[in-house]
């Protein structure tokens, strides 16, 4: 069965890049625009990975996997974007349980050999 | 009193209150003026920040399309797709270099101090810079810097310094040229660090040492000029050393190459 990904992120331009990069790239795909519907979809259709996007509408990405892990429905993976890669936010995506912070935008190469290596 | 002295005081009072009129009218403009500023700084820094998505989406889309993940493309296609990629990377490049601009000009700029190795840096700084350099077939080294003592200040912050100054010497440098960073210290206990980023590219004229620190000046700002930027990147780095309590400055001559220079304060009292 296709791994599934969760875009969290509030620009449908960019849900939508992605969306089209991981459908070809063989993966199920879900989309969430708010860190409301973000925990939604994660807690009723759980993925596999979590691609977080920091600033969101209703709150900090962040927070996403904070509920995520009080309902005990934390996913395999989850990796951050952010736009600006100071070292201070990048500690802190990796103190909440990312595995990598990526600097948007993300070369798609790069992310979909990252992806792959770390649903292995 | 007399009538003549009765009459000097009163066209005292009325010039003195006149002039106090024109002070507070002109602390009025200043005020102004100042929430204009930082209005405009805002803007810039919104603006920059609300570009950034859409282009990001382009560059992912032509990438999508450039890899062959819709279909194979012939040649030119790639071609043509390839330099959507490239171009979109360049303009993120420029917006990313006004936000940095932004925000660090701002009377507020808060300093994320750290211990670290300033040498590290430098190395992180070359290797991103390698395959640029390689391009041109210009050797890009540090001379010196493994024993130096670790400096307390904004890694973030000197990384992009580095990376504004180095960036620039391999820009301005022809095919096999030379770039180099060294470290020296300087005053009576050696408590600053002055670094050193040269190259034996085209060089700056005198008359242009201070214009290449200002915003947006350009020494060549003609539209045919072979280099494009915003800038801005020499007023950043000057920024950046500045909110570090250090200087910067160029010495240089025509056709035979710049060296630019910094200093650091080694003695900062740890937080």
């Amino acid at each position: 069965m296709a791994s599934r990904i969760l875009i969290v992120e509030d620009s449908p331009l960019i849900t939508e890049a992605f969306s089209i990069l991981f459908r070809e790239s063989g993966y199920d795909v879900d989309v969430a625009g708010t860190v409301a519907q973000a925990v939604e979809a994660a807690t009723t259709r759980p993925a596999d990975l979590i691609l977080l996007d920091i600033s969101l509408p209703d709150g900090d990405g962040l927070d996403v996997l904070e509920q995520l892990r009080e309902r005990n429905a934390f996913p395999r993976v989850a990796l951050a974007m952010t736009g600006h890669g100071d070292s201070r936010s990048r500690q802190k995506c990796l103190d909440a349980g990312c595995a990598d912070v990526l600097l948007k935008p993300v070369r798609i190469g790069d992310l979909l050999r990252q992806i792959e290596h770390l649903l292995a | 009193m007399s009538m003549k002295q009765q009459v000097s005081d009163a066209a005292l009072t009325k010039r003195l209150n006149a002039l106090e009129a024109k002070a507070r009218e002109a602390q009025k403009t200043i005020d102004e003026l100042r929430s204009r500023d930082a209005l405009k700084t805002q803007f810039l820094s919104n603006i920059s920040h609300d570009l950034r998505t859409p282009l990001a989406a382009i560059i992912t889309h032509a990438e999508i399309l450039r890899d062959g993940m819709l279909g194979e493309l012939n040649q030119k296609q790639r071609d043509s797709v390839t330099g959507i990629v490239n171009g979109g990377q360049q303009l993120l490049d420029m917006i990313d270099e006004i936000l940095t601009y932004v925000r660090s000009s701002g009377d507020q700029v808060p300093l994320v101090c750290t211990e670290f190795s300033i040498a590290e840096v430098v190395d992180q700084v070359r290797l991103l810079n390698q395959s640029l350099a390689a391009k041109k077939h210009i050797t890009l080294e540090r001379t010196n810097g493994d024993d130096l003592p670790l400096v307390y200040a904004d890694r973030d912050k000197i990384k992009h310094i580095f990376a504004n100054l180095i960036g620039n010497a391999i820009k301005f440098t022809g095919d096999g040229g030379r770039a180099w960073v060294s470290f020296s210290r300087r005053g009576a206990d050696e408590n600053e660090l002055l670094v050193e980023v040269g190259d034996n590219g085209r060089g700056i004229a005198r008359d242009h040492y201070e214009l290449v620190f200002r915003e947006f000046a350009q020494v060549d700002a003609s539209p045919s000029r072979p280099h494009h930027g915003t800038g801005l990147g020499l007023a950043i780095a000057r920024r950046l050393v500045e909110l570090h309590h250090g200087r910067i400055w160029v010495e240089s001559e025509l056709g035979k190459g710049s060296r630019f220079f910094f200093t650091l304060p080694l003695d900062v009292p740890r937080e």
